[in-house]
């Protein structure tokens, strides 16, 4: 097995995420950042085909700097390396540049067998970045799998598909969307995390090391923009608390259901 | 004339709801914009899919024949449409976001360069055409009104059960077009080996559900007693779905199905945002939960701070149970 590339998020938390009624965006600055869920399960299935069919597993994201301690810690869970994409032209991306950005990066690594992709994101959450890597670099793709079997130079996957699952087959090299919630993403290792917060480089590109130019990363590159945000009222609830023994609780809920029911 | 095409997923001829869900908002629109509605899907065989279509609100009907469409491969549908749409340039390509529809979105929005949204929970249209879609980010707390004015078509995923399709009414007509595809030298680099499936409920038209969350551990079948009891049918929570005790199918929130129904039960949920996104539109929300600083009761208008394997003997028998 060749390298295993894996394109990895950092998202804020999205608890920490407020609404500023009065300029109507987003305020992020307050929030705690962490590597999207998703792709963190993908991290973790790399490893667990890398130990299975060896391989390096090779981290690959976009973003600013801020994002290396967030590899590092990819890093010391099991990755081999991680590289960056980082270049003041890539910010305010939407999914077709950062897809193209991706695509390049990873052309430009050339030798791989694998790309994985957790399903989606927890920011904006539109999980369209596998599909279009797969287009970018005309590859086959299955999306929303669960587990991977590999025979030869060929991957069997578990997707999910309405009411239940289909088993594909598909060439390696391939692009993978992996479930979330698939798996337990291990801990990272203490002395690994060690070595890798002393020792460790990432690699950076920018956009001339990719061959791009701004008007295709970035904002310039990108088809979409938001109009408007729009923070979403919570219906009012009644919140009543129903209160009493064990036995009261359920009569009283049982008169409550009734009449809501009949 | 603004021409918006649907896709109209089906599965052995039998069609998604969010399919016509879609050209239920779009015959809104229409009622005060100059909207042309075409829906288009894959297949074998029309069979009854473009009749079934029509009746439900669709006025023109592309049917793109190919013996490689009875399995679903990325690429060869998306092949299969490109020359369609280029030839034709329609203005919005709406698809439901569905597993399938979110993996065919992308890459065929790539494949025509333009711009995408997904998950879309409003639909707008103005008189230029422009398409305002609504998409809830951050676990559904915000929604972000995404608009595409440098390419066409303007494609988007749009949630299921969110918007109502139309009755049916066999009186309507529209024009039928069946193409045969032909693919030159692609063939599908993908292969679909074996196929487990199972008939699963759409909740997200429910009139009653029961939620089981994390909290109820293995034991769901005092739960289970309790929905049959009521005639409610069951939903679960992320953590339940990520635990493999029930299929994604039926999983509530921003990351599952939004409810509609009038009574939603929840039982051992700490109401993460994610998940109340889901139960946003439902009438009358109870939750028991053991916790009584529980999230959840923020979002309840009935709250039982309760062991709910201690009530729900009371209650399952007070229904008529065992």
């Amino acid at each position: 097995m060749k390298n295993i590339i894996v394109c990895v998020k950092v998202v804020p938390k999205t608890e920490d995420v407020s609404f500023d009624p009065v300029t109507k965006t987003l305020d992020r600055s307050k929030a705690e950042n962490q590597i999207n869920e998703a792709d963190k399960n993908a991290i973790e299935y790399a490893l667990v085909l890398k130990e299975k069919y060896g391989g390096n597993v090779i981290l690959l994201s976009m973003g600013p700097m801020f994002f290396e301690p967030f590899l590092k810690i990819g890093i010391a869970m099991g990755a081999d390396d991680a590289i960056l994409l980082s270049d003041r032209a890539f910010a305010g991306a939407d999914s077709y540049p950062t897809a193209l950005t991706l695509a390049s990066a990873i052309k430009k690594i050339g030798d791989f067998d694998l790309i994985l992709c957790g399903e989606e994101s927890s920011d904006a959450g539109l999980g369209q970045v596998p599909s279009q890597v797969a287009e970018f670099l005309d590859l086959p793709q299955a999306l929303f799998v669960s587990s991977v079997e590999i025979e030869g130079n060929k991957i069997k996957a578990r997707r999910s598909v309405k009411g239940g699952y289909e088993i594909v087959e598909l060439p390696l090299p391939s692009v993978i969307s992996i479930e979330l919630g698939i798996n337990q993403p291990r801990f990272p290792d203490f002395k690994r995390k060690r070595w890798a917060d002393k020792e460790f480089k990432i690699k950076v590109w920018n956009m001339k090391d990719l061959g791009l130019n701004e008007n295709i990363v970035g904002l310039r590159g990108s088809y979409t923009f938001v109009n408007r945000f729009i923070e979403t009222e919570p219906p009012k609830r009644l919140r009543r608390y129903i209160e009493g023994s064990p036995e009261e609780q359920a009569e009283k809920l049982y008169e409550v259901i009734k009449e809501i029911i009949e | 004339m603004i021409d918006a095409w649907v896709y109209i997923e089906h599965d052995s001829g039998e069609i998604e709801d969010v399919s016509l869900e879609i050209v239920g908002r779009l015959n809104e629109i229409k009622a005060s914009l100059p909207l042309r509605i075409t829906g288009f899907s894959f297949g074998r065989d029309p069979g009854e899919i473009p009749r079934k279509a029509i009746s439900q609100g669709v006025e023109h009907f592309i049917f793109l024949r190919n013996d490689l469409f009875s399995f679903y491969d990325t690429q060869s549908y998306v092949n299969g449409i490109e020359g369609i749409v280029r030839e034709r340039r329609p203005d919005i390509i709406l698809l439901g976001a569905t597993y399938q529809g979110r993996d065919l979105a992308g890459r065929l929005a790539a494949r025509l360069k333009t711009g995408l949204a997904a998950n879309a929970i409003t639909l707008n249209i103005d008189e230029k055409g422009l398409l305002y879609t609504g998409v809830p980010g951050y676990g559904g707390r915000f929604i972000a009104e995404i608009v595409n004015m440098k390419a066409r078509p303007q494609i988007s995923t749009v949630r299921q059960g969110i918007f109502r399709k139309l009755p049916q009414d066999n009186s309507r007509s529209g024009e039928v077009e069946n193409i045969e595809v032909k693919f030159g030298d692609f063939s599908p680099r993908l292969r679909v080996v074996e196929r487990v499936r199972k008939d699963v409920k759409d909740i997200t038209k429910s009139e009653r559900v029961v939620i089981i969350g994390n909290g109820a551990g293995n034991n769901l079948k005092p739960i289970e007693d309790f929905a049959r009891l009521i005639g409610a049918d069951i939903g679960v929570t992320r953590p339940v779905a990520d635990r493999g005790l029930a299929p994604r199918d039926i999983q509530v929130g921003s990351t599952g199905v939004s409810l509609n129904s009038k009574l939603v039960i929840i039982f051992g949920s700490s109401g993460s945002n994610h998940f109340v996104s889901g139960i946003e539109r439902c009438k009358n929300v109870i939750s028991i939960d053991v916790d009584r600083n529980s999230n959840i009761f923020n979002y309840s208008d009935y709250c039982v701070v309760a062991d709910m394997f201690t009530i729900l003997p009371y209650l399952n028998r007070r229904f008529g149970g065992q």
